[in-house]
């Protein structure tokens, strides 16, 4: 069916693919029972996986064997250590992970396992999305059978090796997703990011040391270890090996998860998987990986989908997960629904993210009622400004003013017009608000 | 100590500490709100940006408050890209600040005004509504909470669970909607909420004593030692045009108080700001009682003690250590016991500063000689005496006002007081300025020396009671020679 080769989702298509039963017979632990028959030493895991080229699926495609390799050495650091996996999938146009939670759970359960094995973890949190019902309820009965199949507790499969995994269930905060966030939510406190450092690896749950990572780079990591790094360094770039997750959606023709290799061009993901932009409109702009991307236009969908290729284009490869938008889509319209997301989700801590946001929605939400100034435009950019890069604790200001930026560099002319007219320009001229009550902003 | 480059200059930092704290120990301002030298840093205003070069790394603006110092870090406090980010960030502070600083309380000393000032540009960029909240929410007897003028710095919360030990403080709900909030609305407790009005960088919380009673600048500020226990928390004394007490406040103190004062000191300024001062001498009269001056009072006292052998002598345990060492002589020369007035302890002693004990100098006193005695004891001194002279700041009315009264009349009473409350015993009374009104030196329970200075004068025609015994003294003594 795919053009491409895959092995993501392979398991996941079967019937029943979250049970153990049909996990183990098409793979599920065969990795991770070899390397407790084998009893390599845990830094030659981690080493696979740092030669393997895996970069982290959560966002900032950090090198996962690298963040691996910051936890503190073992003989020397005998605090107990842990791992959360970070499920809560809440990114805007991000669904991939929900996949592999509900359908394969055990693959997920397999990489932690190694992880474990690899970082001498004590214990693994999965910490997965309130919304998330179904993918939690799969999670949790896979971790009930395998730990009834002696894959999780004390002395698994006899071999003398401990690990224990637990979930946990979100309350649906955004910024929960944010590691330092999520482990204060795991500790029971408030969603609050914390400044870093102390970084997660020295200081982390509990101030034991911790590392976070995407389900989508813990579920490569069984694959790694079957198959060898040379084989995942045969997927997708030399900078950005393997195979992800692309979750496409917005207005095309059959949005969806779906397994391609990295450095794959934007084009063909659209045409060939997506089914090309629905109702034979054409092509806008996109949101190269999520939300908090910034907006590309058009003529860049034959960009290479990897990281440095999303970067050199001015974006960022963020989950992969692609936002259509077609030729009647209106970009302030646009803009204002992910304002207000951002302004809902921040957690207040940081003035400029606190204010910023709510400010960079009321902004967008004027212009989009008609209600903009000239001035707004120039506003926004220099508010954007002080909200980036790397002024507050956590990059959601980041991820609000970002797009900000974004769709005024390639939209400022749609932009202007929404303003000039009062109303959407794409609407025939009869917007969504009267100007009636339009109150001028000094400049 | 690591050593950086703070503006060109190397100077030495405590890696311990945060940057910031090594730019304010070198005099490098750096504009904050979150950070306070007493909590938990938590890096959330994000306003003491610097700019940091380490390394080969290019420069980069960080926030102070969070970043640990490190050897040879090169810091710039004033590089435009940290003016800035700054800039950016009060813009932030202030788009849903009500800007009601010409009724707001902490006009004048509020950081956000002064860093605005210093950093801030002129016009504002928003005409967005502004948030809309509780203007005073009321916490308690001490407290009340401006919802809207709060940047939730998080210094209360963090004040309340760190200093006091029991979190009663929350920021409740997210983003642009949080708001500083008490558990289930219900009132702040404890002896140390006062702490949180000084804490708040800018007027969100207020002291209801405080609220609307003076413009902060109209204040005369002067460093003293507070004297409601044997703490003695180095304070500032506030007074309003030279005349009425209206703020006693924490003044950091390493080795006393760090940085904190319980709300019994705070608010002591019932008894500096009574109406019944005594400006003065005071004699009773056969119908009534005659105002005469410190000096004929002192003269007519001076007879009258020549007159008795070993009067009984009690101190007040307000008395300073110079006064004590001077009215230590006179006992000398009346051959008679030095003795201070020592009230019973009270309940309000507490793990954090309040000692429970209410004598500013017991030890000081004591050091020098003095003898503790209890109201109970002193009365029964009085009573089988036949003269006894009281001295010092509130005697009459810690000795006891009524018990003094129930004096027999056989009993010649005098008395030096900071209020005119002539026991029907007392001969006379001669005024004597009370602990904002005068310098001297208290010595607290550990033994530190606090110094009490004048931050007004006192009623005219008192003079201090050093003066006055010495006075008493050369009166005495030339009164014998001449004998």
């Amino acid at each position: 069916m795919s053009p491409h080769p895959t092995y993501l989702l392979d398991r996941a298509r079967l019937a029943d693919s979250h049970t153990l039963k049909v996990a183990r017979e098409n793979g599920a632990y065969a990795a991770f029972e070899k390397i407790l028959n084998d009893k390599p030493d845990p830094k030659e895991v981690t080493e696979v996986v740092k030669t393997s080229g895996l970069r982290g699926r959560g966002g900032a495609g950090f090198p996962t064997g690298l963040k691996w390799s910051f936890m503190p050495d073992a003989s020397k650091d005998s605090r107990p250590r842990y791992m959360a996996v970070n499920a809560d999938e809440s990114e805007p146009g991000t669904c991939k992970d929900r996949v592999l939670l509900r359908e394969d759970p055990h693959g997920l359960l397999e990489g932690c396992l190694i992880a474990g094995y690899a970082m001498g973890l004590d214990a693994v949190y999965i910490y997965v999305r309130g919304e998330y019902r179904l993918p939690y309820r799969r999670m949790q009965d896979a971790i009930d059978e395998a730990r009834a199949a002696g894959l999780i507790g004390k002395n698994i499969l006899g071999k003398g090796f401990d690990l224990e995994i637990h979930m946990h269930q979100g309350a649906g905060a955004y910024i929960c997703g944010e590691e330092t966030g999520l482990m204060e939510s795991l500790e029971g406190k408030r969603g609050h990011p914390r400044p870093k450092p102390p970084f997660p690896a020295g200081f982390g749950l509990w101030g034991k040391p911790t590392t976070v990572n995407n389900v989508e780079s813990i579920f490569n990591v069984p694959f790694i270890m079957t198959h060898g790094a040379a084989w995942f360094r045969g997927f997708g770039t030399e900078k950005s090996p393997g195979n992800f997750l692309c979750g496409i959606s917005g207005h095309v023709a059959k949005p969806g998860v779906y397994e391609v290799p990295l450095g794959i061009t934007a084009r063909e993901i659209l045409e060939q998987y997506a089914g090309g932009v629905w109702k034979g409109r054409k092509l806008k702009g996109w949101f190269p990986g999520g939300s908090s991307t910034g907006i590309v236009p058009a003529d860049l969908i034959d960009t290479p989908m990897d990281h440095d290729s999303i970067k050199g284009i001015g974006s960022m490869f963020g989950t992969g997960a692609m936002i259509m938008l077609d030729e009647t889509a209106c970009v302030v319209r646009a803009s204002e629904v992910l304002a207000r997301f951002y302004d809902h989700e921040s957690c207040g801590q940081c003035s400029q993210c606190r204010e910023g946001t709510q400010w960079l929605n009321q902004i967008f939400h004027r212009i989009e009622n008609g209600q903009g100034t000239m001035a707004d435009v120039d506003l926004l950019e220099s508010l954007s400004r002080g909200m980036t890069p790397g002024k507050t604790i956590c990059a959601l200001s980041d991820a609000a003013a970002i797009p900000t930026l974004a769709v005024i560099k390639h939209f400022r002319d749609e932009i202007v017009e929404h303003i000039h007219k009062g109303c959407c320009p794409l609407k025939g001229g009869s917007g969504r608000a009267p100007a009636a009550d339009r109150t001028e902003v000094h400049a | 100590m690591t050593k950086i480059i703070l503006n060109g200059r190397e100077v030495e930092a405590d890696p311990k500490k945060p940057l910031i704290a090594a730019c304010h120990a070198n005099d490098a301002e750096v504009p904050h709100y979150c950070y306070h030298a007493g909590l938990t840093p938590v890096g959330s205003c994000r306003m003491c940006q610097v700019e940091v070069k380490q390394g080969e790394m290019p420069p980069r603006v960080v926030a102070a408050c969070r970043t640990p110092v490190a050897e040879g870090m090169i810091v710039d406090t004033e590089s435009p890209k940290a003016h800035e980010t700054r800039r950016e960030c009060l813009e932030f502070l202030l788009k849903n600040h009500p800007l009601d600083c010409p009724i707001c309380d902490k006009a004048g000393e509020c950081m956000l005004q002064d860093f605005t000032f210093d950093e801030g540009q002129a016009a504002a960029r928003t005409d967005e509504p502004r948030r809309k909240l509780e203007k005073r929410k009321d916490l308690g007897d001490v407290i009340v909470l401006d919802q809207e003028r709060c940047i939730l710095c998080s210094r209360c919360v963090r004040f309340f669970d760190e200093v006091t030990g029991k979190m009663q403080l929350v920021i409740a709900d997210r983003g642009a909607h949080s708001v500083v909030e008490t558990f289930a609305d219900r009132p702040l407790t404890g002896n140390y909420q006062g702490n949180v009005a000084d804490l708040c960088p800018v007027g969100a919380l207020t002291l209801k004593p405080f609220r609307f009673k003076a413009r902060v600048w109209n204040l005369f500020k002067k460093a003293s030692t507070c004297g409601e226990c044997s703490r003695g928390c180095s304070i500032t004394t506030e007074v309003l045009r030279g005349d009425e007490v209206k703020r006693f406040r924490p003044r950091y103190n390493a080795d006393v108080n760090t940085w904190w004062m319980c709300d019994t000191g705070r608010f002591a300024f019932e008894h500096p700001n009574r109406a019944d001062r005594l400006a003065g001498g005071q004699r009773r009269g056969y119908a009534d009682s005659e105002l005469i001056s410190t000096e004929e009072a002192l003269d007519q006292l001076a007879d009258a003690l020549g007159e008795h052998r070993a009067p009984v002598v009690i101190a007040s345990p307000f008395l300073t250590v110079e006064e004590g060492a001077e009215l230590l002589e006179l006992c000398k020369q009346l051959g008679s016991e030095a003795r201070f007035l020592s009230p019973a302890p009270n309940e309000l002693g507490d793990e954090i500063l309040h000692t429970g004990d209410p004598c500013p100098n017991r030890r000081g006193l004591t050091e020098l000689g003095f003898a503790p005695v209890e109201a109970a004891e002193a009365l029964e001194l009085l009573a089988a005496s036949k003269a006894a002279l009281l001295v010092g700041e509130r005697i009459g009315e810690l000795v006891g006002t009524e018990g003094l009264a129930g004096l027999p009349t056989s009993l010649q009473l005098y008395v030096f007081d900071t209020n005119a409350c002539l026991a029907p015993a007392a001969q006379l009374s001669i005024g004597v300025p009370d602990h904002t009104e005068r310098l001297g030196t208290w010595v607290n329970v550990d033994g530190h020396r606090g110094k009490i200075s004048a931050a007004r004068s006192a009623p005219a025609g008192v003079r201090p009671l050093t003066s006055s015994l010495q006075t008493l003294r050369a009166s005495i003594a030339g009164a014998e020679v001449t004998a």
